[in-house]
């Protein structure tokens, strides 16, 4: 018997191996020894030598001001970028949750933007925007108002990309939420109005509170994604004008691939892993909050 | 044992194939015109050196970190490489790439052929030829010449300024020249009303190359790089913050995006008749005389780059940011065969390929200028003349990118500043400090010592080549 366990534990563990071994190399491994760079100082343009430095490069995050304005940035498409795709995210999937002619085809064609891909809807947005070309600003001139700077000016350009943003990723509200709606019973809505609730009321006592494990779901994704933002700003604005523009990720990535500074990308990798795994964590807690409650 | 004696001749049948088949050489370079020639010749190429091209374009402001982390990973991916000189010093340097010398030795490149800024700081790196060139870039002033000679903008022009309407050739009188000519949509312009706005000049707003446009003017005032004794950023001189208040003057007569133009947008308002003048690049002559790419075909005049006046005579400076040039990878499967190939571009085929409006590539040997006829795209020899004329002047008085290692970051750090200036956010001085002090931190972070060292060879070189 006892053979038979050893046998057994050896078919195993050479079954379990590959995984394991294919999961501390290309994930445990990276993770570890990207924080033990954290920790150096790690310049490899010139082939520079890692020295460790232990919190310093943490400690310069907080004395960097181009980082605090990527981080700034970033809260823009969080706040109002994700904030206006949960809005009119659900008011749509709250407008398609009833049965009419065409419905497929319209929950079809309001998810396009978020199936193509990100390089093409920054290209499309690019000339969206251009100044003296560009069909948005045609339009604000057809209807009476100035031409928006929309590229060009340090003030407006993040909040360009926050709208391209919008466009990209409210469909993805629009499904998730709309999914969650057909998931409530009818029999809810029918005892609701059989004992005279209004249609506010119905939403506010019914739909909202059974809806908001699907509602906390959908915007931690998008925020996590939305944290990470980098194809946008890419395509549109490559950071600028100057570093108007510049998120934590696109900062990120020109620390470490431009600059070549390891060590301090990887510190700010981390900074971004722990803000994400905090909202993450205020999220989760509401959802289970809820729950228990 | 009939067995075996079959198995052998499938063998030897198939290590003949392996061993007959062209060898595979893979080309990066930044994606789009200026890797057509390698497509162009892919077959030529096939031919004599039996190599087969494998061609990855990546974009034009990726290349140096697409390149540097294969470089940096020794992974071998790439033999040729297209590289711009501001990293060829910090890839050479590292031992990235292969010395040519001994190549050059048996296969002439013909250096003599190339203009001195290109042949010694453009791709040697202490001594040693790492590279051959293949574009070569300075900065030149275009213009509408139809309007120039405009008879009644000339008489409003001179009723305005108190002198004659003429290719703008100090600072001063660019800022006229781009003030006089800046109107909007419903006005006239050469007596036709304006359907949208016309600006009176542009530049390339991007933080990545900005700084040349900057260095024009910085450069002309007598701006340098360093202080080469102390290696003390000389920027935020008096030289620096004068360039950027006419810097920001400029600013005022251009398109409102013009912080958002890279090369493409600052070719298109020009070519587009949008805009009076621009400082570009010399393939923007080149493709303003295709009818394809341009709307003011025959229109276009080409220039020195404006300067400042000093005891009677105009003192310019042409900045030659980019350029670029074939470097063999010190890791390539068959550096011999690259070398040949890159050889093949920069000194057989060179001529057509920078007299083509189809790339981007500039000419960069006496020869090519020596040859008008090439440049079939303009609409006689004269013109042609005309324009590699202009393109010469700036190139005799091309004011040199840095090759130092760090380059990359030291102008997008400047790049940074310059915008900051221009879009209000700081004020010409104190962006400009800025700008130094991160040039302190890259300094030491590159070591102090081994960058005064590079520098004060570099300015040695410049100044023999009467570039300094």
């Amino acid at each position: 018997m006892g053979g038979l366990r050893r046998r057994d534990f050896w078919v195993a563990f050479f079954f379990v191996l590959p995984v394991v071994a294919i999961l501390l190399s290309i994930s445990i491994f990276p993770m570890v020894y990207s924080f033990y760079l954290s920790l150096c100082k790690w310049d490899i343009g010139m082939g520079g030598q890692r020295v460790f430095i232990g919190a310093g490069n943490y400690l310069r995050l907080f004395s960097d001001a181009r980082f605090f304005n990527s981080l700034k940035n970033t809260g823009r498409v969080l706040l109002f970028g994700v904030g206006t795709q949960f809005l009119l995210g659900l008011a749509l999937a709250l407008l398609l949750n009833r049965s009419f002619r065409g419905r497929s085809l319209v929950v079809t064609l309001f998810l396009l933007p978020m199936m193509i891909s990100p390089v093409v809807v920054g290209c499309i947005w690019k000339i969206i925007y251009h100044y003296q070309y560009g069909p948005l600003n045609y339009l604000l001139n057809r209807l009476g108002f100035r031409s928006v700077n929309w590229l060009g000016s340090g003030n407006v350009s993040p909040y360009s990309i926050v709208l391209a943003d919008i466009w990209e990723w409210t469909p993805f509200m629009v499904i998730t939420l709309l999914a969650g709606l057909q998931a409530i019973p009818d029999d809810l809505y029918e005892a609701a109005r059989v004992d005279g609730a209004s249609r506010w009321q119905v939403f506010t006592g019914v739909v909202f509170p059974l809806l908001r494990p699907v509602v906390i779901i959908a915007i931690l994704i998008r925020v996590m994604d939305a944290f990470k933002i980098f194809d946008l700003v890419v395509l549109l604005t490559m950071g600028g004008p100057g570093q108007a523009s510049e998120s934590v990720a696109f900062y990120n990535y020109l620390t470490g691939f431009k600059y070549f500074s390891m060590g301090y990308a990887s510190a700010m990798s981390y900074f971004q892993l722990a803000v994400i795994v905090a909202i993450a964590n205020v999220f989760l807690r509401s959802w289970r909050g809820r729950e228990v409650a | 044992m009939r067995k075996f004696l079959l198995s052998l001749c499938i063998l030897f049948v198939l290590s003949g194939v392996v061993y007959g088949a062209p060898v595979k050489l893979v080309v990066v370079g930044d994606a789009g015109h200026n890797l057509k020639p390698f497509e162009w010749y892919a077959q030529a190429i096939k031919e004599k050196f039996d190599v087969e091209l494998e061609v990855i374009g990546v974009p034009f402001g990726e290349l140096y970190e697409k390149e540097k982390v294969e470089l940096i990973a020794g992974t071998g991916a790439f033999d040729i490489m297209i590289v711009f000189p501001k990293f060829l010093a910090e890839f050479a340097a590292n031992g990235w790439l292969y010395p040519l010398d001994e190549f050059a030795a048996e296969l002439d490149p013909k250096l003599d052929d190339v203009t001195p800024g290109y042949r010694d700081f453009y791709c040697k790196y202490g001594g040693k030829l790492y590279a051959l060139p293949y574009d070569g870039d300075v900065l030149n002033l275009y213009y509408r010449k139809d309007l120039l000679e405009n008879e009644e903008e000339r008489k409003a022009f001179k009723e305005k300024y108190g002198y004659d309407l003429k290719v703008p050739e100090t600072w001063e009188e660019y800022l006229d020249v781009a003030a006089f000519f800046t109107r909007k949509a419903g006005e006239k312009l050469a007596g036709e009303v304006l359907q949208r706005d016309f600006y009176g000049t542009a530049y390339y707003g991007q933080k990545d190359q900005i700084f040349a446009w900057w260095g024009n003017i910085f450069a002309s005032l007598g701006g340098v790089y360093f202080d080469e004794e102390t290696m003390e950023p000389a920027i935020n001189s008096e030289a620096g913050v004068k360039a950027l208040e006419i810097m920001k003057e400029i600013h005022k007569y251009c398109p409102p995006d013009v912080l958002a133009y890279g090369y493409e947008e600052l070719k298109d308002v020009f070519l587009e008749g949008d805009c009076f003048m621009v400082i570009q690049w010399p393939c923007v002559g080149k493709k303003g005389a295709d009818p394809a790419q341009s709307k003011i075909v025959g229109k276009i005049g080409v220039s020195h780059v404006p300067g400042v006046k000093k005891d009677g005579e105009i003192y310019y400076r042409a900045m030659m940011p980019c350029g670029r040039v074939l470097a063999v990878a010190a890791q390539s499967k068959d550096p011999k065969r690259a070398y040949q190939v890159i050889h093949y571009l920069s000194v057989v085929t060179s001529l057509d390929d920078v007299s083509t409006p189809e790339t981007g590539l500039d000419p960069y040997r006496y020869s090519h200028f020596a040859h008008p006829e090439a440049y079939e795209m303009f609409a006689n020899v004269e013109d042609a003349k005309i324009y590699l004329a202009g393109v010469q002047k700036n190139m005799e008085k091309g004011y040199p990118e840095m090759v130092l290692p760090g380059t990359v970051e030291y102008e997008e750090t400047l790049g940074v500043a310059i915008t900051k200036a221009l879009s209000g956010e700081m004020d010409p001085k104190s962006a400009l400090d800025e700008a130094a002090q991160a040039w302190r931190e890259i300094l030491e972070r590159f070591g102090k010592e081994q960058q005064k060292a590079l520098y004060q060879e570099l300015v040695k070189g410049w100044r023999a080549a009467g570039l300094w």
